[in-house]
């Protein structure tokens, strides 16, 4: 299996170029009143589902950015948006 | 051995004789062979002996399908005779033999086989218990091929290269060699890569022509003289394919040698498309005894004569299921072997030219035949032939048996492309049912076999390749799938066949001795898919993996019905496809880490320099492991140590300020300009990940530094945490731009003094104050800390002026007993100051509370979301965490407990994180974490060190720092 | 002994009801139900299993087994774990083919001999063999290895750990099989779950591709499947990441490494199992994956660690490399747990790369968990309220780098 991933700003690199950066789980939640357990859903739970996520990447070995990708886990391969929205 | 003469396939040099050892002999090879049919040549029939029962083995094939040929060059084990080339010199062994391999007294074995049926060893030699150890010495001897000593070192040059192409051909047959042309032609650039040391594949070879008077190897070879002129077309011989992966990444080893830069070399390749022409084997035949040294492929019989020149026996028998292994039998006829018979499964279906070529030589054609036992031990001495129903047996007399059931395609690299394969009745293949994108297959891999039709299939197949890589040659693959149409099109391949009372000796993997009856057993046990049985037989597993078990074991398990799999599935292929030396794919090991500017200078002083992290950095400078004249000298003089490594970030930009309050715990709008603030970094769960300083330059401008092991990831760790804030902020890692020395010491300010005009008196530039000054001109950002608990400036520099400014120092320091200090010294002396280094005093689960840092967190602050905000409330109070303490030993006389070592009452309460004798104190101190009931002042600690026998000694915590508590020395 | 060619388990039909239902064939579901019937007369007892037993990682990982871990907490249960093998061979009458070579984890820093004193120290204390070696007398337990300062990181000293070994992973499968079976225990191959039923706040079916099951007793143990399971069947989320994890063999040899070498700079183990071959492995990509295909890049990297510490070894040839699920935690340890999010309901998965060394002392102890309903002692760390409670069990030192929180 090769890996690549395809940055905003450099196009498809090297799958290894890049860091895995945690499921989209949106902007972070005020800390005020936070339960422990709205906050351990947040920083340590994932839904680990088998499939397409979104999920946050960036490119370490290039530019630096944080973007989103779609990636199906079971076939290790970035899905890309408009095949995800047609198949829908 | 005489060699055939004239034939215009050769590939030998008559005359260019090469001398080799094998065992006490010395043989002569020609220039061209390998080392395998150098030592046919010589008379050698038995090269090894089987892994389990000890059974002689010969040639088979000549691509090194299975461990029969391995053998032991130069001390490298397990080396694959037929696919090495012979080079002068070599010394050459068999292997798995005790004694030789024509008289191996392990032989014995065979007449034992009954007693190790499948599995055996699952339900052996544990009753009773203390026969194990014995049984485990005596198996792992008797297991494995080939010797390894531990002091081998690896002789040779070892590359690798990462070619980039448009469009990668597996195989240089007709099928592969077109499709590149077919590429080419459309201007992309192309590689190819082939096992073996010429082009041509299965047709270099073959005398036969196509009917229209052109023999095939002429064809071949003309078209790989065509491909090798075209400029865009990299060809790469001696280079198998050992991986295909998703994406067009292809990876290949190469033989190089003495003419070459590498003896082997690692070869990645990205492609934008990907052609597989890797052809066929010969499937193997199964019978009793069938693969005693005598017993071969025809193929492998054909290419010897006919490549190497070498006939494999004087009279023969052969046993074939394809049109193939009647031509080897007209061909090898004409060449002077005696042929007997040929038995062809197939009761109908051959070419008629071959049936009457065998009629016109008078050689009796057994349609519906097939072998049933070869006779003979080191030697086939005949071979029973029956008729596929089992009522007719002849035994024949031979010294060669040739023997295969048809052909089967080499669909390695196509399973590991993920393509789907599926069983194919009518060419008895596994043929692919899908192919990923990007992915093509060509060739006699598909069940062709005409060399018009096997072009043609190329030509398309590298046609589409150059669609999947962006040309745009629509018009032309639909040419060339028409011209495919009307060309014979896939083969009928033979039934899988099995002559009716074979097992018990008719073997199924070679390379693990599994025997048909082996898998029955298997089967009757409840392993019913192949990947099953190959886990519980072992077949396949061996040195030469699925090479000739491949196809059959599928094929048998479904046969028999007593499998889910009525519809046979392949096992599954793994990379690397041919075993490849872990030599090659190291490739060059290039050593890299990170240096500082000051290198080379520190090594001048006698810097004993070591790994840390991504950097080497100078441990100490002096052979005393304490450092004992490096730390007083610091205390008492001044130090200079080169702190490059630090993390050094500028941020800027109208929301630079917000960025850094969202991961710096303290209120970072609170600063005052020249003066540097302290403080640190945790992640979600409120646990310390870094530390530093940071200082305003301007408005919206600061300048931060990180710790060695963040440098790295700081960034990342910035712009991760504000990825949805679309905030605008510059950030821009300095780390390796800049240089940092720390001089330190009560005579620091006199040393400094001496190289700039800029006022460092302690009212112009108090403790934690930042100045920006000129040291002969260079720039250099000086700040005013005290890690090691000493007055210090850190300078930032400029990495290029780092030399100078060290030179300058140190030539400045003479008169106050400047010396270098390094990491250990750091390490006592910012112990005893009671500062701490992340990773040392800390651990994962560490948040900021427990390192007694709390008071950093400034929860007033404007929220902007702090990383970390809610653990560190969350656990501010929290009982039972372990908690950082200092300690002195109950007994200051004794030793410093050392690093690591637990803290325990009935349990383990924690552990010293860092313990050194104090030069400065006159006795051991250090830092430990422990549960927070044994973290008051005077708690007494027992520490349980390793191979202390239950002997604890104890300490006392103490507060820290230990060093001038007071921090006078700092503001001095 | 011989010609007895039986089925060592038996394809039984599936009832609609069965006492318990375990969810995953592979060690960690096969161990538990066989302990259930063996310890505690539940044989009413359903194993089902997707693809066949011992398919996923009870089947791929390099079958090192020891009981050096970091914390207090981990130790007792992996030292009860190495006690068990050779009391199961015997009891199974299955050669486990336990080889106890012990273990040998090499230091490469001063930092890292620090990390193992403390292993060693904790091991010791606990009345387990560990011992820190020299350079020296880690050349004189394994000659193969390079002590001088050519390696990129040279060999500082090692932890030795004579208990341990490697232990045949395929033969613990088929060997709990046959005993769960003969104890009437059924093991359905081929069999998907497809959901969790609750009623009234309890466990009260498992639906499968073949039917439903009623049963008052589920247990999640679908390896690194059980994180994604739980989220679909249950809504309950888990912190765990599912990291493919790579090992490979060379070619078979004759003896040649007497023990199990590791090495953490280098992140990689290799020891020569029964069979001759150097198996070596335990890199993963630090993302989460489903997929077990390896990588160009692995094989690499590991031809080039492997021989950096072990030179002779690049005269032998990689012959097979294959991939595994690894379900990793924050904090490198597994969770077991039960009765959340529904009564009856257990679960035993973020096993991580420990899975196999655990799983026969994890199914004792999970049988008597689910027997009883009432959680034994040893387990009680490893509950999922940890992570919520800031009470991260600390096997992992330094910080770990496959999630974006570190």
């Amino acid at each position: 299996m090769a890996f690549t991933i395809t940055c905003p700003v450099c196009g498809p690199r090297d799958g290894y170029e890049f860091r895995f950066g945690g499921e989209d789980k949106g902007p972070r939640p005020e800390a005020a009143d936070l339960t422990p357990a709205a906050w351990c859903d947040y920083v340590h739970m994932a839904d680990s589902r088998p499939g397409v996520q979104k999920e946050w990447w960036v490119h370490r070995q290039g530019c630096g950015a944080w973007f989103t990708i779609h990636r199906d886990t079971v076939a290790n391969q970035e899905v890309s948006l408009n095949l995800l929205e047609a198949a829908e | 051995m005489n060699r055939l003469k004239h034939l215009p396939t050769l590939r030998i040099t008559p005359g260019a004789a090469r001398s080799f050892t094998y065992g006490k002999h010395t043989f002569e090879g020609l220039q061209g062979d390998t080392v395998a049919t150098a030592l046919f040549a010589n008379g050698v029939r038995v090269f090894g002996r089987s892994l389990k029962y000890h059974r002689p083995r010969g040639l088979y094939s000549l691509d090194g399908e299975c461990s029969n040929t391995l053998m032991e060059v130069d001390g490298v084990p397990n080396v694959r005779t037929e696919t090495t080339p012979l080079t002068a010199g070599i010394r050459v062994a068999a292997q798995n033999v005790m004694g030789r391999p024509e008289l191996d007294l392990l032989g014995v074995l065979d007449a034992f086989s009954w007693a190790m049926p499948a599995g055996f060893y699952y339900r052996m030699f544990h009753r009773p218990a203390r026969v194990w150890p014995l049984a485990i010495q005596q198996i792992r001897k008797a297991a494995g091929l080939g010797r390894l000593s531990p002091d081998f070192r690896m002789p040779g040059r070892f590359d690798e290269i990462y070619p980039a192409a448009d469009v990668c051909v597996l195989g240089g047959g007709p099928a592969g060699l077109s499709a590149a042309l077919a590429a080419a032609e459309r201007g992309l650039r192309v590689i190819l890569l082939e096992a073996r040391p010429w082009l041509g594949g299965a047709f270099e070879y073959r005398a036969a022509d196509d009917g229209d008077g052109v023999a095939l190897h002429r064809k071949a070879r003309d078209l790989a003289a065509a491909v090798a002129a075209r400029p865009e077309i990299r060809v790469f011989t001696q280079a198998p394919a050992i991986g295909v992966y998703s994406d067009g990444q292809v990876t290949a080893f190469q033989r190089g040698g003495p003419d070459q830069s590498f003896d082997e070399r690692y070869i990645e390749i990205r492609a934008a498309a990907v052609v597989v022409a890797t052809g066929c084997g010969e499937r193997p035949l199964l019978f009793e005894h069938n693969e005693r040294p005598g017993v071969m492929q025809p193929a492998c019989a054909q290419r010897l004569a006919r490549t190497w020149g070498l006939l494999a026996g004087t009279e023969a028998v052969f046993s074939v299921g394809h049109d193939l292994g009647l031509e080897a039998a007209v061909d090898l006829f004409d060449l002077g072997l005696k042929v007997a018979a040929v038995a062809d499964i197939r009761e109908d279906g051959q070419d008629p030219t071959l049936v009457k070529a065998l009629a016109q030589r008078n050689i009796p054609l057994l349609k519906g035949w097939v072998a049933r036992k070869a006779h003979g031990g080191n030697r086939v001495t005949g071979a029973t032939l029956t008729s596929v129903n089992g009522r007719f047996h002849r035994r024949l007399t031979c010294d060669l048996l040739a023997a295969a059931a048809g052909l089967t395609p080499a669909t390695g690299p196509l399973t590991l492309a993920q393509s789907q394969l599926a069983f194919d009745p009518h060419t008895g293949y596994f043929l692919p049912r899908t192919l990923p994108k990007g992915l093509q297959a060509a060739g006699r891999l598909l069940g062709l076999e005409s060399w018009a039709a096997v072009t043609a299939s190329g030509r398309r197949a590298g046609l589409q390749a150059a669609a999947d890589a962006g040309a745009d040659c629509q018009a032309a693959i639909r040419e060339s799938e028409a011209a495919l149409r009307d060309l014979p099109g896939a083969v009928r391949g033979s039934k899988f066949v099995i002559a009716p009372g074979c097992g018990r000796k008719a073997f199924i993997c070679f390379d693990e001795d599994t025997t048909v009856k082996n898998v029955d057993q298997a089967m009757a046990m409840g392993f019913d898919v192949p990947e099953l049985i190959k886990r519980f037989t072992s077949a396949g597993t061996g040195p030469g993996q699925g090479g000739i078990p491949g196809h059959n074991l599928p094929l048998y398990v479904a046969q028999t019905g007593l499998s889910p799999d009525a519809h046979p599935r392949p096992t599954t292929a793994r990379p690397p496809l041919v075993p490849t030396l872990l030599a090659t794919y190291a490739g060059a090991q290039h050593d890299m880490s990170k240096r500082t500017p000051l290198h080379d200078l520190q090594v001048a002083c006698g810097g004993r320099m070591e790994r840390v992290g991504v950097w080497t950095r100078a441990r100490r400078f002096t052979d005393d492991p304490r450092c004992r004249t490096e730390i007083l000298n610091v205390r008492t003089n001044v130090g200079l140590l080169d702190a490059s490594t630090l993390g050094k970030f500028l941020i800027f930009g109208p929301d630079a300020l917000k960025a850094l309050q969202r991961v710096y715990v303290s209120d970072m709008a609170r600063m005052t300009p020249g003066r540097a603030k302290y403080s640190a970094m945790c992640n979600d769960d409120g646990c310390i990940t870094d530390d530093g300083v940071v200082v305003q330059t301007a408005e919206n401008d600061y300048y931060f530094t990180t710790s060695t092991a963040r440098a790295g990831v700081t960034v990342e760790w910035f712009r991760y945490h504000t990825r949805y804030d679309g905030w605008c902020y510059h950030l821009v890692n300095l780390t390796d731009a800049y240089g940092v020395l720390n001089l330190a010491g009560p005579k620091a300010r006199e040393v400094l003094s001496r190289v700039t005009t800029a006022d460092v008196s302690n009212a112009a530039f108090p403790y934690m104050g930042y100045r920006e000054m000129a040291i002969h001109g260079v720039p250099v950002r000086a700040l005013r800390l005290g890690f090691v608990g000493e007055l210090s400036y850190e300078l930032h520099v400029p990495s290029s002026y780092m030399p100078a400014l060290w030179d300058l120092l140190m030539e400045a320091g003479r008169l106050e007993g400047i010396r270098p200090f390094g990491l250990e010294a750091q390490n006592a002396l910012r112990m005893e100051k009671g500062h701490l280094i992340i990773g040392s005093e800390s651990e994962q689960r560490t948040t900021l509370h427990d390192v007694g840092l709390g008071f950093l967190w400034q929860r007033e602050k404007a929220d902007q979301r702090l990383v970390g905000a809610a653990a560190l409330m969350q656990t501010e109070r929290q009982p039972g965490r372990l908690k950082l303490v200092g300690f002195k030993m109950a007994d200051p006389s004794g030793p410093p407990p050392r690093d690591g070592s637990p803290i325990v009452d009935a349990r383990i309460r924690g552990y010293v994180c860092t313990a050194r004798y104090s030069f400065t104190l006159k006795e051991p101190v250090g830092l430990a974490l422990v549960e927070d009931g044994l973290a008051q002042e005077g708690a007494r600690l027992a520490i349980y060190e390793d191979g202390c026998q239950g002997q604890l000694t104890h300490a006392v915590v103490t507060p820290y720092p230990f060093y001038d508590p007071e921090g006078r020395r700092l503001r001095q | 002994m011989l010609g007895r060619f039986k089925r060592l388990w038996d394809a039984k039909p599936m009832k609609t009801h069965y006492d318990a239902v375990i969810i995953g064939g592979g060690l960690h579901g096969l161990a538990t139900a066989y302990f259930l019937a063996r310890n505690h007369g539940l044989t009413d007892v359903a194993v089902i299993e997707k693809r066949y037993i011992g398919f996923g990682a009870a089947g791929r990982n390099t079958a090192i087994v020891r009981a050096n871990q970091r914390t207090q907490e981990n130790l007792p249960l992996y030292k009860e774990a190495l006690d068990l093998w050779p009391v199961l061979t015997r009891e199974l009458d299955f050669n486990l083919m336990f080889y106890n070579c012990g273990n040998l984890n090499l230091a490469h820093s001063e930092a890292a001999l620090k990390a193992m004193r403390l292993q060693v120290a904790s091991a010791q204390f606990q009345g387990i063999d560990s011992r820190l070696l020299d350079a020296k007398e880690c050349r004189e337990l394994v000659p193969a290895l390079d002590i001088s300062d050519r390696p990129r990181y040279p060999i500082f000293g090692g932890m030795f750990h004579p208990p341990g070994g490697i232990v045949r992973h395929d033969a613990v499968v088929w060997g709990l099989a046959r005993g769960a079976a003969k104890r009437g225990v059924h093991i359905h191959q081929g069999t998907s779950a497809t959901g969790i039923g609750v009623e009234g706040g309890k466990a009260a079916w498992v639906d499968t591709d073949r039917g439903r099951i009623r049963t008052p007793r589920v247990l999640n143990a679908a390896g690194a499947y059980s994180a994604g399971l739980a989220n679909r069947f249950l809504g309950q989320r888990l912190p765990i990441s599912v990291l493919t994890i790579q090992a490979m063999v060379t070619q078979p040899l004759k003896p040649l490494l007497h023990h199990v070498v590791s090495s953490g700079a280098y992140h990689c183990y290799a020891n020569q199992t029964l069979k001759g071959e150097i198996a070596t492995g335990a890199h993963m990509d630090p993302w989460p994956n489903y997929t077990t295909q390896t990588t160009a890049h692995y094989i690499k990297h590991q031809a080039e660690a492997v021989t950096e510490f072990l030179p002779c070894l690049k005269g032998l040839k990689f012959m097979r490399t294959w991939g595994g699920l690894a379900d990793m935690t924050p904090d490198m340890a597994p969770i077991m747990d039960g009765h959340s999010p529904a009564e009856g309901y257990y679960l035993d998965c973020g096993w991580g790369y420990f899975g196999f060394k655990s799983s026969t002392v994890t199914g004792k102890y999970m049988a008597q968990y689910m027997a009883t309903g009432e959680c034994p002692e040893i387990l009680k760390p490893f509950a999922l309220k940890r992570f919520e409670e800031h009470r991260l069990m600390g096997e992992t030192a330094a910080l770990v780098d496959y999630t974006a929180n570190n």
